[in-house]
């Protein structure tokens, strides 16, 4: 049993750790994107149909 | 994935001109190209998913590890059987998969868009982590099985070749170039390691099962699986695939922001040197002449 | 394509002809390395004409490496390769040649590793004709993937890490189906065990081969 608990505790953290880490680095570099691009952002419609889309409003969100 | 401005890829010289006789005129991104926004439809998806994900995953790992019965043969060691195979799946086939279907979509002509390049950078680096969660889960069910805590099994060693393939691709990847170069180069590496899988697949096999002396390891083959733990499995399998899928949309969603802002680094700079000098930067100036020396400096050399 | 590839061919194994780099300098390394392995695992005599199919292949796979280091180091001065590449020649053929010529200087190699197996570990091999196939099939096998893999890490200044790295794990079925038949010709084996590995080694020879000549190309365009 203890080796059961082994293997659920490590994918667990390691997944939970990843996305973690996933998220900050994206906040870091939203944060970069905006201070870089200044008040008063354009986006573009560039970005290709799927899960991550533009919008009309023209927003930089992360 | 660096900030050195040497990396920076020269691929607009031409908009230089046209900025300097816009310093003067109101700019909107301070002249600099549009940043790709999220939709706030996309980003419910993504919320979603993952809410979905975590769930499922706790609910897995209580029922995991409460609810169902343990095994006859196996006894509680069979829990291993909902996280174990799921990253496995998710690892061997899902990334690797998309991750060879989009590097193929990249080259191919008539599809060829940096989207699939950033799919695949994406379901690789995701891919990493999952087959590191499958070897480790995976050799941690073999020690109390089989004794030892690695055994040249024909699936963990395939699983530990993809990984190193994985591993190469990411390496890759960090090689400072322009986009398109980097994403053909990194799309046919996949290539080749997709091609490579089935031969090694089969090579395994045969030298695990002709070689004399060893057995056939199957820890998960022997199982009858009915009731609350087929329902678990299935959940497990369910959990892990959405964890899968909230990962890579992050992920790819980081792989925009920085190559936006590895792309527009050299505007940004001009810039920011524009409303420090206060007036249009030509392109004599040292400024310029340094980024040169950098820029040939960092981009490969053929 | 075919007098490309020949031309291609004959002038990389002129060069190596003229400075005999892998005379020289990789084949004094597989022989130092068949020694270090006979340092690791021990004077004991029979554990290393066990171990020697294995070994043996380990070595030429480190010799591959090196080879295919010269074999794309050659051209990256003067803008060499932009002139292969302007000079109308045929991609494939160059990718034939330039394979063709890192696959002889590896035949070389290896009959001296053989003799050094022979030699060192005392492995006795019974069947020749097993040991001879699957040599000239796995050195074709790991001559496509390397020239392959050479191209696709030309230019890169971080080549020397990168290429074993990426190259090793694609020759892995090479390694496996060559220590195969090798243990077999040693033990006298049946052809039948021999034989599916034999197989296994065409397959991979053709499947790299017709990439390489199909890819090569738009590979260059890309370093």
């Amino acid at each position: 049993m203890r080796y059961v608990i082994a293997g659920y505790v490590f994918v667990l953290f390691v997944l939970a750790l990843y996305s973690v880490q996933l998220v900050w680095r994206r906040r870091r570099l939203a944060q970069a994107v905006n201070r870089a691009a200044g008040p008063g952002v354009v986006t573009s419609s560039t970005v290709p149909a799927g899960a991550v889309t533009s919008n009309s409003a023209g927003e930089v969100v992360a | 994935m660096t900030d050195d401005p040497s990396t920076t890829a020269l691929t607009d010289v031409s908009g230089l001109a046209p900025m300097a006789h816009q310093a003067a005129a109101p700019v909107t991104n301070r002249g600099v190209n549009p940043v790709p926004g999220q939709s706030s439809r996309s980003k419910l998806v993504e919320r979603s998913i993952g809410t979905v994900a975590l769930v499922g995953t706790v609910a897995t790992v209580w029922l995991g590890i409460w609810v169902t019965p343990p095994d006859m043969i196996q006894g509680d060691l069979v829990r291993l059987v909902y996280i174990h195979p799921g990253v496995a799946w998710v690892a061997l086939y899902l990334a690797f998969g998309l991750a060879a279907v989009s590097s193929l979509l990249y080259l191919w002509p008539r599809t060829r868009s940096l989207f699939w390049d950033r799919l695949a950078a994406a379901a690789v680096e995701v891919g990493v982590v999952f087959n590191v969660c499958t070897l480790v889960s995976g050799s941690i069910w073999g020690k109390p099985t089989w004794g030892v805590w690695w055994a040249w099994d024909a699936r963990l060693t395939l699983t530990a070749v993809l990984l190193v393939l994985f591993l190469g691709y990411l390496a890759l990847r960090r090689i400072p170039a322009e986009p398109e170069v980097r994403a053909r180069r990194s799309a046919f590496v996949a290539l080749f390691a997709a091609i490579d899988i089935p031969l090694v697949h089969f090579s395994v096999n045969w030298w695990n099962t002709l070689h004399q002396g060893a057995t056939v390891l199957n820890p998960g083959l022997k199982l009858k699986i009915h009731g609350s733990m087929a329902l678990t499995l299935l959940l497990g399998f369910v959990a892990l695939t959405l964890a899968f899928v909230w990962m890579l949309l992050v992920r790819y969603r980081i792989g925009v922001l920085e190559d936006w802002l590895t792309a527009n680094e050299l505007d940004l700079a001009l810039v920011e040197r524009q409303s420090e000098g206060g007036g249009p930067v030509d392109e004599g100036t040292a400024g310029i002449g340094a980024m040169d020396e950098l820029s040939t400096d960092g981009v490969a050399v053929a | 394509m075919w007098r490309d590839a020949a031309l291609v061919a004959g002038k990389d194994l002129r060069i190596e002809g003229r400075s005999r780099v892998a005379l020289s300098q990789v084949a004094p390394f597989g022989i130092v390395a068949l020694v270090l392995f006979a340092f690791a695992l021990g004077p004991d005599r029979q554990v290393m004409a066990k171990g020697a199919p294995g070994l043996f292949w380990v070595a030429v796979l480190f010799c591959t490496v090196l080879a295919i280091q010269r074999s794309v180091s050659v051209e990256s001065s003067d803008g060499a390769r932009d002139g292969l590449r302007l000079s109308g020649i045929d991609p494939a053929g160059v990718y034939l040649g330039k394979a063709v010529a890192v696959a002889a200087q590896l035949v070389v190699l290896e009959l001296l590793l053989t003799a050094g197996v022979v030699l060192l570990y005392g492995a006795r091999i019974q069947v020749p004709w097993m040991i001879v196939v699957s040599c000239l099939l796995g050195t074709i096998g790991l001559a496509a993937t390397g020239t392959l893999y050479g191209a696709l890490s030309s230019g890169l200044r971080v080549r020397e890490t990168l290429l074993p790295f990426l190259l090793l794990p694609i020759s892995a079925p090479v390694l496996l189906a060559g220590t195969r038949i090798w243990q077999a010709a040693m033990a006298g084996g049946t052809p039948a065990t021999g034989m599916q590995w034999l197989r296994l080694l065409v397959v991979f020879d053709a499947v790299y081969l017709a990439i390489g000549v199909v890819l090569f190309g738009p590979i260059q365009e890309t370093a």
